[in-house]
């Protein structure tokens, strides 16, 4: 087990430094000149702009941070590999650099707006788990009933649909049809995540970007559930337990489902991988302060530190949560361990 | 299939027997298979549509892009009525034309972004198979890599670098879609790989290529088929999550996701804003999904995710 783990972390690593070197050159094949970004467009002195410069890690400084000139007066500017070393470092060291828009650390800036895309995610994944995994159940169970093919179909239709439009269709029942209805006494807020409006608990603003975001996801799981389970039951150890005279809900329970259920949560655990990547569709659908929205606005403005940095930070958090998953997975199943050695049965 | 000791072949008989070839087979169990083919018939109707707009939706909707200034405020956003059986946008002009030329939009991406992915998918599946090894490890890794991004993230940032145009979003998506199918193909190549028939070509002396063309390579034809008809309605819902967050065609060419993007400001006012144009998306994703089923089906591919 423990060399199963050291290799898939060894595997990691390659990946990482591709990935972020894959991000690193991006930056720096944008066009846009960082001190045009970061000045709004408006000329600047060449003081300042030598500050900028070196502030930014553009040009080679000395300890203290100031520029360092050449024998013609003339600014140094840094190797885009050490630019790359620099970035690397500080991202070992918890500095992502510092937003060209707003000037505040990027650190922070995705510090704040995380805890609402986790919160958002966890609440997604709730509605992923119970209502994917039972639907699933249902369908498999009473195969070829009319709630089977109820699944079959809403599963279908969700795969088909873009979330976002889902969302907006959830905005349109539920904030304003049920206004209108019930002259406003029940509706669900369909922007931000609370306070402008007193009038709701901060809670509510979650039920629909989770049932939004939850949506693909939950069709997926009830899928992968419903095939599963179907495929299990003619194991021959199923066959076992229905000729030793078991019950069929105590075989789907007892035996069944344990076994069924493994391809299943993988699944789930990846997908919350995914959703901590900051459901962007949802959270713009949703006016919804996460980093999918905040990556989102960055791209548009051309806001680099804030992509490479929220990117970064998504896609070590995705590898890690899928490096979780793969260990849980050989875990779970011991035919996965490769190293170990073959056990009978 | 192919009695090539027969030399005296029939023409009378080459009509029936060509039923019995692996396409012949196949046309005829996904002709019983009813889903599969109102899937079939809802993408040529939408090509249709989408191929011949400009001989009739103009003259009976009116131009899809041009604003008339003189009447477009006191057109605009109109409810639903005979003359505009969606309504027509903020700038006046009419709903369902602007559907029908999106169609354009989206087929186009659908289906050139595929063939982009597919091709790359191909050649990088067939390297790391047919090759393995170090070649294997290095392609499988970096499609590891891409795969390690958060997909709608890395399309927009490769929007935002390579600029915003209809060419730029096929390619984005096209690039980024290719590590999915090599996977599939690398898997299929090494099970075909396994085969005595190619065991034979190559102690016959067949170059690589030679087996990959003639061997391998129609002998995947078939989950290639399968799995490219499933990624065009991925590849059309990625478009218009594109166009949807403003990174897809530039305006004022019409596009199903800008319309929803168009249609979220009136959402409490003018709702049918953007329903037609979410109905479009979903029917024709829908479309190549069960059409994907059906081909899976009815040319037999195993297929590992459901």
């Amino acid at each position: 087990m423990g060399k199963y783990i050291l290799k898939r972390v060894v595997q990691f690593i390659p990946v990482f430094l591709g990935v972020t070197i894959i991000l690193f050159a991006l930056q720096n094949i944008v066009p846009g000149d960082p001190v045009l970004l970061i000045t709004g467009g408006k000329a600047v002195s060449e003081e300042t702009d030598t500050a900028i410069r070196a502030a930014q890690g553009l040009i080679e400084t000395d300890e203290d941070g100031n520029a360092i000139y050449d024998e013609n007066g003339d600014t140094i500017p840094t190797p885009v590999w050490k630019q790359y070393f620099n970035y690397l470092n500080g991202l070992l060291h918890g500095d992502l650099g510092t937003s060209y828009s707003r000037g505040l650390d990027v650190t922070d800036i995705l510090l704040e707006k995380y805890p609402y895309t986790v919160r958002l995610a966890a609440l997604a994944i709730c509605i992923e788990a119970v209502v994917g995994i039972g639907a699933g159940i249902v369908s498999a169970v009473k195969r070829y009933s009319f709630w089977d093919v109820l699944v079959t179909l809403v599963t279908s239709v969700l795969v088909a649909m873009p979330a976002f439009w889902l969302g907006m269709l959830l905005q349109l029942f539920f904030g304003v049809f049920l206004k209108n209805v019930t002259g406003g006494a029940f509706y669900l807020p369909i922007s931000g995540a609370g306070g402008a409006h007193a009038e709701f608990q901060g809670w509510v603003y979650y039920i629909l970007p989770a049932i939004t975001l939850a949506s693909v996801s939950t069709a997926y799981t009830a899928r992968i559930m419903r095939s599963q389970l179907l495929e299990v039951m003619n194991q021959d150890y199923i066959v076992t337990a229905k000729a030793k005279g078991l019950s069929r809900g105590g075989i789907i329970l007892h035996h069944a489902l344990k076994n069924a259920l493994i391809p299943v949560i993988t699944y789930i655990g990846i997908d919350f991988g995914a959703m901590l990547s900051g459901a962007i569709l949802t959270e713009t659908v949703f006016n919804w302060p996460g980093v999918g929205m905040e990556i989102y606005r960055a791209i548009t403005q051309r806001d680099w530190p804030i992509v490479l940095g929220g990117v970064t930070v998504i896609v070590v958090v995705v590898m890690i949560i899928n490096l979780l998953v793969d260990v849980s997975y050989a875990f779970l199943d011991p035919r996965i361990r490769y190293g170990s050695p073959k056990k009978e049965g | 299939m192919s009695d090539t000791m027969n030399t005296t072949v029939q023409p009378e008989e080459s009509a029936p027997s060509s039923s019995r070839t692996l396409w012949g087979d196949a046309w005829a169990r996904l002709r019983k298979n009813k889903l599969a083919m109102i899937g079939a018939a809802w993408i040529i109707f939408v090509i249709l549509v989408a191929v011949t707009a400009d001989l009739w939706a103009p003259q009976l909707l009116g131009s899809p892009t041009a604003i008339d200034t003189a009447t477009a405020a006191s057109n605009a956003r109109l409810a639903p009525s005979l003359e505009h059986p969606f309504g027509t946008d903020a700038s006046g002009r009419d709903v369902l034309v602007r559907v029908i030329y999106g169609a354009r939009v989206s087929l186009t991406v659908g289906v050139v972004a595929t063939l982009i992915s597919t091709a790359i998918g191909l050649v990088m599946g067939a390297i790391a198979a047919y090759y393995g090894g170090i070649w294997d490890t290095i392609i499988m890794r970096l499609a590891d890599m891409f795969l390690a991004f958060p997909y709608t993230l890395f399309v927009i940032a490769l929007i935002a670098v390579i600029g915003r145009s209809l060419q730029n979003v096929f390619i984005a998506i096209g690039i980024l879609g290719w590590p999915s199918i090599a996977r599939v193909f690398r898997s299929a190549i090494l099970s075909i790989k396994e085969n005595d028939y190619v065991d034979a070509a190559r102690a016959m002396g067949a170059s690589d290529l030679r087996i990959v063309a003639r061997h391998i390579f129609p002998n995947s034809v078939a989950s290639i088929v399968v799995y490219a008809t499933m990624n065009i309605g991925g590849a059309i819902l990625t478009e218009s999550a594109l166009s949807y967050l403003g990174m897809g065609v530039t305006p004022p060419t019409p596009s199903w996701g800008t319309m929803i993007q168009d249609g979220q400001t009136f959402l409490q006012t003018e709702p049918w804003l953007m329903i037609l144009p979410g109905l479009a998306i979903l029917t024709t994703v829908l479309a190549f999904s069960l059409l994907g089923d059906g081909l899976r089906d009815a040319l037999d591919v195993k297929m590992k995710d459901a």
